[in-house]
């Protein structure tokens, strides 16, 4: 069919291979969640709304708790940094590997680098940086961009990976999934021993403490901090908790959420270099904290989304993710979440990510799912409201123009004026009804039969 | 798995005014004299605003707030009083006590919109919750699957009607797989996302009609329009009804009605 | 020029300031957070040892049985924390270094650390910086064995939480390492262990 909306003419031309692993990677992980929380917690919503509102607190707190996380992390040993833009944190990046005279970084899976995108910025200036999250590997050589928060390569399949491993040398074409994780493991490695930095983001950062918070499942995040001397962890400003005890709360939800899992295998707590004693690992340890625009966040209607803690639940729940799949976005983060954040984190080009708000129904299965109880549907309605104040062409294409409609309906005259002459539309061949809205829609669906005034006319002379 | 946004402490009592809701003004009749019928049985005293309209959803969703607050001032006005205001859809419920909200939170006249919301019910959680019905007398021999319209999360509606139609001497209710998934109407989401919006009825029609019921139930003549717009078109035999047409045949086949 | 500190701290400022009022923190009781318990157990050490199995580790707690173990894996040289070495010199037929040498990190095919705490509630088991005698030996061998005191078991995260001291390098390892990256395929052992045993030492 046609349509002016490219989220769903992405969703209309997908291939059936992308469309399906996108389609049951998604169902699949929301089933684990639904079983998960409710097989563990009598009250899984009483976690979910406590757990929004200490992130809001923090949120609404964050000069102190940024300030207090940095005093911290200093008293623990570690060296703090801050980037406001894009540009300053990428080059804080560089600064710390010149400074210690490293040449090649093995990281682990960070959403904040890819926005930066720090991977090519690096490259560009002569560093050596490998992805170590296999999914974020297999990207890496195939020059590709993830399409989920949680697991970026859904909508790959074995064979285009063993075809990609046989293309960079990693072995004969063996389209197993057990083979590629294994060849992948043994090239990795020597990755690892290798480098001499290791970067990391944060899922959480432990303002009482100066601790962040590492969650993964493959245990790359550990090797990044175990065979080299030096550590950088970038954290965007919004990753903060109060305490230690706050995490908690959180490490018991992630998991659950986005992979149904009770808790994601590695739940890595780093305040510091490694101790003396301690024979492997990063001597210094650098955290830099990001803005890159979420300060504009902040102080925007749409704060309450910076609670996100990317596990990835509204994607798998969302049925128009479902169909479209990550890359329909055009942006680092898709689904539900990444209709909200990716406009807002877009600045002055917000108008050429207008549509992404309009990519929803409004069904607010992804509030009901999320594990901070973030109102996105709320916020994709704020934002459809701006797009609309401020003219983003994106936005309404193909939304019919209700200024008539409006009219109408604040006029009950002219509504039961309406409401009898829509009989007549009874009468027309519903094809030749020239309202675009119409036409689109009796394409798959016959038009109810109008029975206006009707009612009206039975209640005044019941009984 | 939803955290509540209805209003607390709404007005319970049996004197209320009836929203029929713009579609079934114009398409559904037969919805809307069902809804009456069984206020009707419970006693109620209706009361039927001449001039409503519609409650601004359409230009909400679309974005179009200014548009969308001339028509919710205008219901505001409308439904006038202090009676306990029932509509026959989760949707406009909760755009006129949630929604309308967000559209006038930065107008001055905020508070007697949300005076507006506080007075509206669903009118199977106003059975249910507001009366304190939980058992309905009527008899009604199908196998039923129920859609569990998307604007009934954040209320207990779902849980008013799974009650009801339980307790119906007759209805099989039969659960449905992937009862969390929208149909894919979403007013002009289904209009300017066509493609998207007919995979997503497909997928609910799917799931609706699984187990060959007798009878596709559901809260809200939006996705009724949409999926059975679709269902019509692919020449489905399957017998809709809004819940409210189950809850009055259901007392005319017990011959209470 | 005003530092990039300076310009983060005052766009907070900014955004907050015209906020009517904050949310304030909730109070939260750790019974929140406690998961439903599944099963009845006499003691921490018996829900331990289910809940590693749940999260699809392993529980051992007889020298004899772990040998049979690393036998069966083919796994007969690795690496164990000096301190362990005496109690685990006994495992039949299995050799080991106590001070590890990254040029074999591929022939150590089991390391034995100390485990922190155990967690009973999750199966979890947390290394801490200080009791791991080689992060590396903990990490690169297929097979992971955390010798855990029976007394070091806890019930819940948050008490595993309370212990966490001003170490700085802490581990909840809770089943093997693994990914489902590869259409959703579960694959165990990807940079980590792909066998992770909580050994009991009674």
């Amino acid at each position: 069919m046609k349509s002016k909306q490219k989220i769903d003419l992405v969703a209309r031309d997908l291939t059936n291979e992308v469309h399906e692993a996108n389609f049951i990677g998604a169902k699949m992980k929301s089933e684990r969640r639904y079983a998960a929380l409710g097989r563990d917690y009598a009250d899984p919503d009483k976690l979910r709304e406590t757990a929004g509102l200490v992130k809001q607190h923090t949120l609404e707190h964050l000069d102190k708790y940024l300030e207090q996380a940095e005093a911290s992390f200093e008293r623990n040993g570690a060296k703090v940094h801050f980037a406001f833009d894009e540009d300053t944190a990428k080059k804080t990046v560089l600064n710390i590997m010149n400074e210690h005279g490293c040449k090649s970084m093995v990281k682990s899976k960070s959403m904040l680098t890819e926005e930066l995108e720090l991977l090519h910025y690096l490259e560009d200036q002569g560093k050596e940086v490998i992805e170590t999250d296999l999914g974020e590997f297999i990207l890496q050589i195939d020059n590709d961009h993830p399409s989920h928060i949680v697991t970026p390569i859904v909508h790959k399949n074995r064979r285009g990976i063993a075809k990609s491993f046989e293309r960079e040398g990693l072995g004969d074409y063996n389209d197993d999934p057990e083979t590629i994780t294994r060849r992948a493991r043994a090239h990795l490695r020597q990755k690892y021993l290798d480098a001499d930095i290791g970067l990391t983001g944060a899922n959480f950062v432990s303002a009482e403490s100066g601790r962040i918070v590492l969650v993964t499942n493959e245990g790359n995040a550990r090797f990044c901090m175990a065979a080299n001397k030096v550590h950088i962890a970038i954290v965007g400003i919004e990753k903060i908790v109060p305490t230690d005890q706050d995490l908690g709360l959180f490490l018991n939800l992630i998991g659950r959420s986005g992979t149904g899992q009770q808790l994601t295998v590695y739940n890595q707590f780093i305040g510091g270099p490694k101790l003396k004693d301690q024979p492997n690992g990063p001597e210094h340890m650098h955290v830099i904290f990001v803005d890159n625009r979420r300060t504009e966040v902040l102080a925007s209607d749409c704060r309450e989304i910076l609670r996100c803690i990317r596990c990835g639940a509204c994607l798998n729940v969302c049925p128009i993710y479902r169909q479209s799949g990550g890359h329909a976005y055009r942006s680092v983060y898709p689904g539900p979440v990444g209709a909200v954040l990716s406009p807002l984190l877009a600045g002055n080009r917000f108008p050429e990510l207008a549509d992404l708000p309009k990519a929803s129904s409004l069904c607010g299965a992804c509030n009901e799912v999320c594990p901070v109880n973030i109102p996105i549907p709320d916020l994709l309605l704020r934002l459809r409201d701006k797009a609309k104040r401020e003219g983003a062409k994106e936005a309404m294409k193909g939304t019919p123009n209700l200024a008539m409609w409006a009219t109408m309906c604040s006029q009950p005259t002219m509504w039961k004026a309406a409401l009898t002459m829509g009989h007549t539309m009874n009468h027309i061949p519903t094809q030749l009804i020239p309202h675009p809205s119409a036409m689109s829609w009796q394409g798959t669906r016959k038009l109810p039969k109008f029975e206006g005034g009707e009612f009206r006319k039975w209640f005044k002379n019941r009984k | 798995m939803s955290l509540l946004h209805t209003p607390p402490n709404r007005p319970t009592g049996k004197s209320v005014q009836l929203m029929t809701t713009c579609l079934c003004d114009a398409f559904y009749s037969d919805v809307a004299k069902a809804t009456v019928e069984i206020l009707d049985f419970l006693g109620c005293e209706i009361e039927l605003p001449d001039g409503q309209t519609c409650c601004g959803q359409p230009a909400f969703n679309a974005g179009d707030w200014a548009n969308s607050r001339k028509v919710i001032r205008h219901a505001e006005k409308t439904f006038s009083g202090d009676k306990p205001i029932i509509v026959p859809s989760g949707s406009c419920a909760a755009m006129i006590f949630h929604g309308a909200l967000l559209a006038f939170e930065k107008e001055e006249d905020l508070p007697a919109i949300k005076a507006f919301g506080e007075r509206t019910w669903e009118l199977v959680d106003y059975i249910v919750y507001g009366l304190g019905i939980t058992q309905w007398p009527g008899k009604f021999d199908a196998k039923m699957t129920f859609h569990r319209s998307c604007h009934l999360r954040g209320s207990r509606s779902p849980e008013a009607v799974n009650a009801l139609l339980t307790s119906i001497e007759g209805v099989d209710l039969q659960p449905i797989d992937e009862v969390e998934q929208c149909c894919g109407f979403g007013g002009t989401f289904s209009v300017s996302f066509p493609n998207i919006s007919e995979k997503m009825g497909e997928l609910k029609i799917e799931n609706l009609t699984a187990c060959k019921p007798d009878v596709v139930a559901a809260g809200d003549m939006g996705c009724m329009m949409h999926f059975g717009g679709m269902m019509d078109k692919q020449g489905m035999p399957y017998k809709r009804m809004h819940i409210a047409q189950v809850l009055r045949d259901s007392l005319k086949n017990a011959g209470k009605l | 020029m005003s530092s990039d500190r300076e310009k983060i701290f005052s766009a907070i400022r900014a955004a907050l300031d015209p906020l009517p009022k904050r949310t304030a923190k909730p109070e939260w009781k750790r019974e929140l957070i406690v998961c439903n318990p599944s099963g009845e157990f006499s003691s921490l050490k018996e829900q331990l040892a289910d809940k590693l199995v749940f999260a699809s580790s392993r529980y051992c707690d007889s020298f004899d049985q772990l040998a049979e173990t690393l036998k069966a894996e083919n796994s007969t040289f690795g690496y164990c924390d000096p301190e362990l070495a005496p109690l685990f010199e006994k495992l039949d037929g299995i050799t080991f270094e106590t001070e590890y040498d990254v040029a074999k990190v591929n022939e150590y095919t089991f390391g034995i650390t100390k485990a922190s705490a155990a967690i009973a509630e999750s199966g979890t088991i947390v290394l801490k910086d200080g009791d791991t005698s080689s992060r590396m030996g903990a990490l690169t061998p297929w097979i992971h064995i955390a010798a855990i005191k029976e007394s070091d078991i806890v019930a819940t995260i948050p008490e595993a939480i309370d212990r966490f001291g001003d170490d700085p390098s802490i581990v909840f390892c809770t089943g093997p390492s693994k990914t489902a990256d590869v259409e959703g395929i579960l694959i165990e052992g990807v940079h980590g262990p792909g066998i992770q045993i909580g050994f009991i030492l009674s």
